[in-house]
């Protein structure tokens, strides 16, 4: 659904508004920088499964846009091949987004038909009751934190190698505002890997929080059949990407009159977005160089290592038996990048309540939170359109001839509108 | 034949990282026992440990699963892969154009991502403050790293590592601000993300403090020195990436002449001598920080390599 708004854009800016001036893509991208650093913060904070990633939906928007963004600047400025490179980008990202967040999304719903929780701190060791599942949704969260071999490494890189083109754009604005840009989609990247492995860690691994999480059970083979197309075309994007980029130069072509060069041809099917002594990356190779290397080393290490292995209760530097409460939780997962970024976005402020010695009540930690553009553009929107509606209704119980007079009145304002627009 | 020397020379690669890493890592220790008016272990004792580790049975815990088992070797082989790609001895080799400095980063990344997840697979409060930790340093440290990457790029205008060290060679290079800020950021981000001193000890493993110790708690037997050997790679990694980039002198550039890979390899073992110095003696100088002390010292490293990309969007002769 979010991409309609995308397809949009696209229509209006590239197509319908023909030549866009320079500035608009200022605009562009300081949102969008700001929206993907937001999105993912925001992602972050949350512990509902489905809330997180419908979160995260923002920040890959927002990288979305940072390509077309860039693709604007570079268009409005006649670089046309640059403009294709970014556009291809975005348009890639937006196919990748579609991928890997459908698998997640199928995968969170396996794991609430499974357990009926949506809440990450009441699950925890599904890898154990739904190993398919959760192999599934470990590819999704990869290929979404951007991690090459997968998919979401190659639209992220090429954006990357669009900002690497922007120096060359002459208005100060945009030399000033891209690297700041790029800075952002880096911080957005790593922070979606954190944003991830809280997700994977504290929903599949671990010990079950809860009986529900005790009791799940593997999710039906369609689901699973699914799932498992869409992570297998996340590896396919993610080490073939040539065939995809090529797809999308007709689109590039038709609204930016130019395309990025076709990608088939070149050596090893790698991907050459510029030229071949810039930059290249080739998926299909890393893939097989970190197969092959992991082959060997298990090979070499079940040859020539002891191979015996013993089951005993975690170590956890000698406290024995500790209860599964104990784990990391979502929310004490990201308690150090709360730290870090939430006193300023979030205005995050932790109070923690310690009984004194001797007392047995248990201590309690309150972690307060503020939605900062809720608060800010949305709520006091809310307040004026319903302080509006609140005087406006009075007009519901008017009598018939105030009805008439007030169409009347309406009809000659509008009118003398008109007469004076004229 | 060339196709055969070629392949002969990337595959010497990999193994001299391989072989050369614990033997850095023994090195480094050594130069700081030695600061200390220790005696230190000597120089193998790495390499004992390693064979010691895979020879002992390994002790899993009830609720480790399938990946607490596989990801040794994805993170293996994610950081050996990153490693050989680096231009050691020889720039240009048969597979570098496969992955640019970008992909490396990011390959390094999904190391990261799979070790922060082996750290919250058993489920003890231990394995899941070092991942919490590990990935609010990494947030950090990856936006520099790529800032310091932009900067590089820009000068050399290319982000292919190769290329980066030939351009770095040549003499069109000069001196320049941006990379002075560059190197500062750089090396700051190679101390985080080894977890050295000041950001964390690679010598404790029993300190509320510690990160990269606490994720592989749970790890023992051939597991643990898969991941012994794999930060003794990542260590070597960085190094190696600090030394081709602003140190570039005596790298063989093409040709597979014996004499001039000869010098290659010397001087490469020379570089790390160095650096290794370098960094045992930065090491044994400063106190370790504390863990909300490192945003501000990781931040100072993203404003750096900021500053340096600025620099270069502004002008060509920074």
């Amino acid at each position: 659904m979010t991409k309609v708004a995308v397809y949009g854009y696209i229509r209006i800016v590239f197509d319908l508004a023909g030549g866009p001036a320079w500035w608009w893509s200022i605009v562009v991208l300081a949102l969008a920088g700001a929206t993907t650093v937001m999105g993912v913060l925001y992602a972050l904070m949350q512990h509902d499964l489905k809330r997180l990633l419908a979160y995260h939906t923002v920040e890959n928007i927002g990288i979305i846009f940072i390509g077309l963004g860039l693709a604007l600047a570079f268009k409005a400025h006649g670089m046309l091949f640059a403009a294709a490179l970014a556009f291809t980008a975005a348009l890639l990202h937006v196919f990748n987004h579609s991928l890997f967040k459908s698998l997640l999304f199928f995968g969170a719903g396996a794991v609430l038909t499974a357990t009926g929780e949506r809440d990450m701190e009441h699950l925890g060791g599904l890898i154990h009751r739904m190993p398919k599942t959760a192999f599934l949704v470990l590819i999704g969260c990869a290929a979404i934190s951007a991690l090459p071999p997968l998919n979401g490494f190659v639209s992220e890189w090429l954006t990357f190698q669009a900002i690497l083109l922007s120096p060359q754009l002459p208005s100060w604005g945009l030399k000033l505002l891209i690297p700041a840009v790029g800075a952002l989609l880096a911080l957005a990247a790593a922070l979606a890997a954190a944003c991830f492995v809280k997700a994977y860690g504290v929903t599949f691994l671990g010990r079950p929080r809860t009986p529900a999480a005790e009791a799940a059970t593997e999710t039906d083979s369609y689901s699973l059949a699914a799932m498992l197309i869409l992570a297998a075309l996340c590896l396919l994007v993610g080490i073939l990407p040539g065939i995809f980029i090529d797809a999308l130069a007709p689109v590039s072509s038709a609204l930016i009159g130019a395309h990025m060069p076709a990608q088939i041809g070149a050596q090893w099917l790698s991907i050459v977005p510029i030229a071949a002594s810039r930059s290249s990356y080739d998926g299909l190779l890393v893939f097989l160089f970190i197969a092959i290397s992991g082959m060997l080393a298990a090979f070499a290490i079940h040859r020539l290592a002891s191979d015996r292995l013993r089951r005993a209760p975690a170590w956890d530097c000698g406290y024995p038996d500790a209860s599964p409460t104990t784990q990391y939780s979502a929310t004490s997962f990201a308690q150090p990048i709360r730290r870090v970024f939430g006193t300023v976005v979030f205005r995050a402020r932790e109070q923690v309540e310690m009984p004194p010695p001797g007392d047995t009540r248990p201590a309690r930690l309150k972690v307060e939170l503020h939605d900062l553009i809720w608060e800010a553009i949305y709520a006091p929107l809310v307040v004026g359109i319903n302080f509006t509606a609140d005087r406006l209704n009075r007009f519901q119980f008017l009598t018939i001839r105030q009805f008439l007079t007030l169409v009347f009145c309406t009809l000659i304002v509008l009118l003398l509108v008109l007469a004076i627009w004229n | 034949m060339e196709l055969i020397s070629n392949f002969a020379i990337q595959g010497a690669q990999m193994m001299l990282v391989l072989l050369l890493a614990p033997l850095f890592t023994g090195y480094v220790r050594k130069v700081k026992a030695r600061l200390v008016r220790r005696q230190g272990p000597p120089l193998l004792q790495p390499y004992r440990d390693l064979v010691r580790l895979a020879r002992k049975e390994v002790v899993l815990a009830d609720s480790a699963s399938w990946l607490f088992r596989t990801i040794p070797y994805l993170v293996f082989a994610a950081i050996w892969v990153a490693a050989s790609l680096v231009p050691t001895f020889r720039t240009g080799l048969m597979f570098s154009w496969s992955a640019d400095l970008i992909a490396i980063i990011a390959l390094l990344g999904s190391a990261r991502f799979l070790l922060a997840l082996a750290g919250m697979d058993v489920g003890t409060s231990f394995g899941g403050i070092g991942s919490s930790r590990e990935v609010m340093i990494a947030s950090l440290a990856e936006p520099a790293m790529i800032m310091i990457v932009f900067t590089l790029a820009l000068i050399a205008g290319s982000t292919q590592l190769s290329t980066m060290a030939a351009f770095m060679a040549s003499s069109a290079v000069g001196l320049r601000v941006s990379l002075g800020l560059g190197l500062i950021a750089l090396t700051m981000v190679a101390i985080a993300e080894n977890g050295r001193i000041p950001i964390d000890n690679p010598a404790t493993h029993l300190e509320l403090t510690m990160v990269h110790e606490a994720m592989v708690l749970e790890y023992s037997g051939r597991h643990l020195a898969l991941i012994e050997l794999s930060s003794s790679l990542k260590l070597l990694l960085y190094v190696s990436l600090i030394a081709c980039l602003f140190a570039p002198w005596g790298i063989d550039s093409a040709g597979a002449a014996i004499p001039t890979l000869a010098i290659g390899v010397a001087a490469y073992i020379g570089k790390l001598a160095v650096g290794g110095f370098l960094l045992a003696l930065f090491e044994t100088s400063i106190a370790k920080m504390r863990v909300f002390r490192v945003p501000e010292f990781l931040g100072a490293a993203l404003m750096l390599g900021l500053l340096a990309t600025l620099l270069r969007f502004v002008s060509g002769s920074f």
